[in-house]
């Protein structure tokens, strides 16, 4: 397992490494520049080339390149144009924001998605197995920014019940607990169910799937009723689909959906990204994309360190 | 003694294609402790449907007709709480394929503490106590350091064993066991039947032992009921049964098993009939050679003579079964047509990062030579590397040492050339529907050899598909199905009309007929025992099957852990075994008590 673990790690500093890259000379060789976004449109070319030298993007690109791959081996991520703040500083302001908001939304869906899908395997063909299908597909189908303007106008414009948009309200100098989870719990909502519709597809299958299987009707010929059935013998073998799903999803925790957050005016990760991408911030652009990807990889790890502890014959030669 | 099970006239109906289709009719039987009953029968005979019925787990919608007695208690239709308290503790039972038939991702001591735990109640170490006690009785090695391990740990037998030991945990008063041995080898398969005799008679507990092979419960059974097409046709005592079979069914089953040097096997006419379309009175009378116009429209009476019960209008005379001419054929001359010299196969380890490691060997120095026209047989137990030794003859493998075809070493070929000689090199496959493509149809399998070879026009391709499906007893009209829509026999047979397609040099057999019904096997080994005669056909015929190798095979060889420790004629093979193993498993091999 400690071998399998640190091959795969070493192979994916050499992903990491090939996106980073990517990412670098796509994002400087787009044209325009940050001079612009920072002086304003009107910008005369000479203000433009004094800027550009005094963040140093008159350098070769390779050079540019050169210096940020050191900086970045001194653990030092620069300094946002824009924002004027060091870019690892910033991702954490964010990151935090986005952790809370994404790891409540997917705990949510996740336990969701298990009581669907079980209800969903069990029932198959049946009627409250079409009617979770029928909310799956529908989900499935929608776009996640339609489902949040519905909420936004439901709950909060018609009913007034919750907050539309930011983490907190701006005007309560000392908001407490329950202001922010007032203001979380629309896009929660949101990216739960999103969350839920398509793990309890998968998840739902598997528990079928597991159900039709030899090894279940072995306990039913030994005296097993349907729950020890379902939760001694079916969840852990119709966890591993799921398992790998939510090792996939790992990276959105962090980084969040851009379209989510941009709607709810979240102030996350996925939120400063999309600003960042608009004004040409080179440093936090690729901090951000680095931190995705070190995120695709850890989170792929652990799905597949966690089905190695579900079934034993992953590990086994 | 009342008897632990009682079933009174059973009979059980599933829905099929929406109509609920008669299985199972007027089943009578009954198991009286320490006694161990089989129930025979080919696929699609009803066998498991009673099995099932018994444990009363049969598919939602299934009908079921008469009475279920366990231990005096009527459970036909007795309520699903009622059934759980039943199961597991007073009945239980042994499924066949234990690798699927156990969870896969639990401890064998937390399966089968947990059927313990269910029943008894009782805490996590006393079920613990009891699982090793299990594990020690079926004859598990070191039982304490294999409680933790999981199903797919253990080797084909021993995880049969950890069901039995589940199925035992709570003592129940009656064992089913579905065709437990079934994908083992014939040794393996005899420990598990001595070991189910030896613990119905320590325990006193009623077996009803399911299976399709007569062969393997001639020794231990007490009583045997031989199903046909879901009737009951003969019954009774076991040793009557085998002394004297006296209705046409048993006699031809028995017919078919093949035993050591017979030269040919009983096959029956036509297939069994589907439940929608069984005949109105005797339903073998149309596959019946002594069937006469009675058979065709009344119900046989059942026939009561000694110790056995025949339902037929014409039982067979109660004389003893003809005994089996083995008069062994004459040594035949073959001209060499393959030779093997110090031939070893090694299979790279899984993982390895800096340079591969490699396992003991699969095959380790063969060197034989294979005669034009000769079937040489290859027996072994699982893991012998027999089906190493064809796939490495097919060239489907690397093997280091040499192996020439013609005299032309087949390593050393051009590329073309040994594509060329590939061809005439061809398989015929254990699972006859797993090595058919299912959406290709049957004259497109057929013709595939010969669109590779090329040089055909389509009509011609037609025309030769339609006389390979008449070498081996197939109508053309079957070339339109699709696999899926054939029997396995039928589909056997177009694996082997497939092979014989490219007009090869050697056809090499990977256990033809262990996927098939006894009767079946008979057919099948009879068509290419008579093919290979006109046609000249050369066979390398690999089973764990010794009795059907020495109904084929000119000469065997013996393999076992990778070596060839035996390889001579079949006759002196079967007369004069020279090594130990080969004479264990000729004791295996060997029918009666």
């Amino acid at each position: 397992m400690m071998a399998m673990t640190a091959r795969r790690l070493a192979s994916s500093c050499l992903s990491l490494f090939i996106l980073v890259t990517l990412v670098f000379f796509m994002a400087h060789l787009t044209p325009g520049g940050p001079a612009y976004s920072i002086l304003g449109q009107k910008a005369t070319p000479a203000s433009v080339a004094a800027l550009n030298q005094r963040l140093g993007l008159d350098e070769s690109l390779p050079r540019q390149f050169g210096l940020w791959l050191w900086h970045l081996l001194h653990g030092r991520l620069g300094y946002s144009y824009l924002l004027n703040r060091p870019v690892g500083q910033l991702l954490w302001v964010y990151e935090r924001n986005t952790l809370v908001f994404y790891a409540l939304s997917i705990f949510i869906g996740t336990g969701l998605s298990l009581l669907l899908g079980l209800a969903q395997g069990v029932w198959s063909g049946r009627w409250p197995a079409r009617l979770i299908g029928a909310f799956q597909l529908g989900f499935y189908a929608m776009p996640s920014f339609f489902v949040a303007a519905m909420l936004i106008l439901w709950f909060a414009v018609d009913l007034g019940w919750l907050p539309a948009s930011g983490i907190t309200d701006l005007r309560d100098p000392h908001p407490g607990l329950a202001s922010f989870a007032a203001h979380l719990a629309l896009p929660v909502a949101t990216v739960a169910l999103f969350t839920a519709a398509s793990l309890s597809r998968y998840f739902g299958e598997a528990v079928h799937e597991e159900l039709g299987k030899d090894y279940v009707r072995t306990a039913r010929a030994m005296g097993a009723g349907p729950a020890a059935i379902l939760l001694r013998h079916v969840l852990r073998n119709a966890l591993r689909p799921l398992v790998t799903l939510l090792g996939l999803s790992f990276p959105y925790i962090f980084t969040g959906g851009v379209i989510v957050e941009s709607v709810f005016n979240y102030p996350g990760l996925g939120w400063l990204m999309w600003r960042s991408a608009l004004s040409q911030d080179y440093p936090i652009l690729t901090a951000i994309v680095l931190v995705i990807g070190i995120l695709t990889v850890l989170g792929n790890l652990l799905a597949d360190l966690a089905n190695g502890l579900l079934d034993p014959r992953e590990s086994y030669e | 003694m009342s008897p632990v099970l009682e079933l009174k006239g059973l009979g059980v109906s599933l829905r099929r294609g929406g109509r609920d289709v008669p299985v199972l009719d007027r089943i009578s039987l009954a198991i009286a402790p320490g006694e161990m009953a089989a129930l025979v029968g080919e696929s699609g005979s009803g066998k498991s449907v009673t099995a099932l019925a018994v444990m009363r787990l049969l598919p939602e919608g299934a009908l079921l007709a008469g009475q279920i007695l366990l231990e005096g208690e009527d459970i036909a239709q007795a309520s699903e709480s009622r059934l759980r308290a039943l199961r597991g503790k007073r009945a239980a039972m042994v499924f066949q394929n234990p690798l699927a038939a156990l969870n896969p991702t639990r401890t064998v001591a937390a399966q089968i503490g947990e059927v313990w735990r269910m029943h008894e109640g009782g805490g996590r170490r006393a079920a613990r106590a009891r699982a090793l006690d299990l594990l020690a009785e079926v004859g598990i090695p070191d039982p304490a350091a294999r409680l933790d391990d999981y199903p797919h740990q253990f080797s084909g037998g021993m995880r049969q064993r950890v069901m039995i030991a589940m199925a035992l945990a709570c003592a129940p008063r009656l064992l089913i066991a579905d065709e437990p041995t079934a994908g083992l080898d014939p040794p393996r398969a005899r420990q598990i039947m001595e070991l189910l005799a030896r613990l119905r008679r320590e325990r006193d507990m009623a077996v009803l032992f399911v299976t399709h092979d007569l062969a393997l419960v001639e020794r231990e059974a007490d009583a045997i009921h031989v199903l046909y097409a879901g009737e009951m046709v003969e019954w009774g005592a076991a040793r009557a049964f085998f002394a004297h079979p006296r209705h046409p069914y048993s006699e031809a089953l028995l017919g078919a098993v093949p035993h050591l040097g017979q030269a040919r096997l009983r096959s029956i006419p036509g297939s069994l009939p589907e439940p929608e379309a069984r005949p109105p009175g005797c339903r073998f009378a149309p596959r019946c050679a002594r069937a006469e116009e009675i058979c065709g429209r009344a119900r046989p009476p059942a026939d009561v003579a000694g110790n056995t019960v025949a339902a037929c209008f014409f039982p067979l005379p109660a004389a003893a079964r003809a005994g089996l001419a083995a008069a062994p054929a004459p040594p035949r001359v073959f001209p060499p047509l393959l030779e093997i010299k110090g031939l070893s196969v090694r299979y790279p380890a899984p993982g390895g990062w800096l340079g591969r490691r490699r396992l003991a060997p699969a095959l380790e120095g063969i060197s034989l030579t294979l005669g034009r026209g000769e079937c040489l047989g290859v027996v072994g137990e699982s893991g012998s590397g027999k089906s190493t030794l064809g796939r490495a003859v097919l060239q489907m493998i690397g093997y280091e040492g040499e192996m020439s075809l013609e005299g032309e070493s087949l390593a050393r070929m051009t590329p073309a050339a040994r594509r060329a000689a590939r061809r005439r090199l061809q398989p015929v496959f254990q699972d006859p529907r797993e090595s058919l493509n299912p959406r290709m149809r049957v004259g497109e399998i057929i013709a595939e050899p010969l669109r590779l070879q090329g040089g055909l026009s389509r009509a011609a391709r037609a025309a030769r598909v339609e006389a390979l499906l008449a070498q081996v007893g197939l109508s053309a009209a079957i070339a339109a199905r699709y696999p899926g829509a054939v029997s396995g026999g039928q589909a056997q047979r177009i694996a082997i009309a497939r092979a014989l397609a490219p007009g090869p040099a050697l056809v090499v057999l990977d256990e033809p007929g262990s996927a098939l019904d006894v009767s079946t096997q008979a057919m099948l080994l009879n068509l290419l025992k008579d093919l290979g005669r006109r046609h000249g056909l050369t066979y390398l015929f690999i089973s764990h099957d010794l009795a059907a190798v020495s109904t084929m095979a000119d000469r065997i060889a013996v393999l076992r852990a990778g070596r060839m420790i035996e390889l001579a004629e079949t006759a002196a093979l079967i007369a004069q075994p020279r090594h130990e193993y080969t004479r264990a498993l000729i004791a295996a091999a060997a029918p009666g008590p």
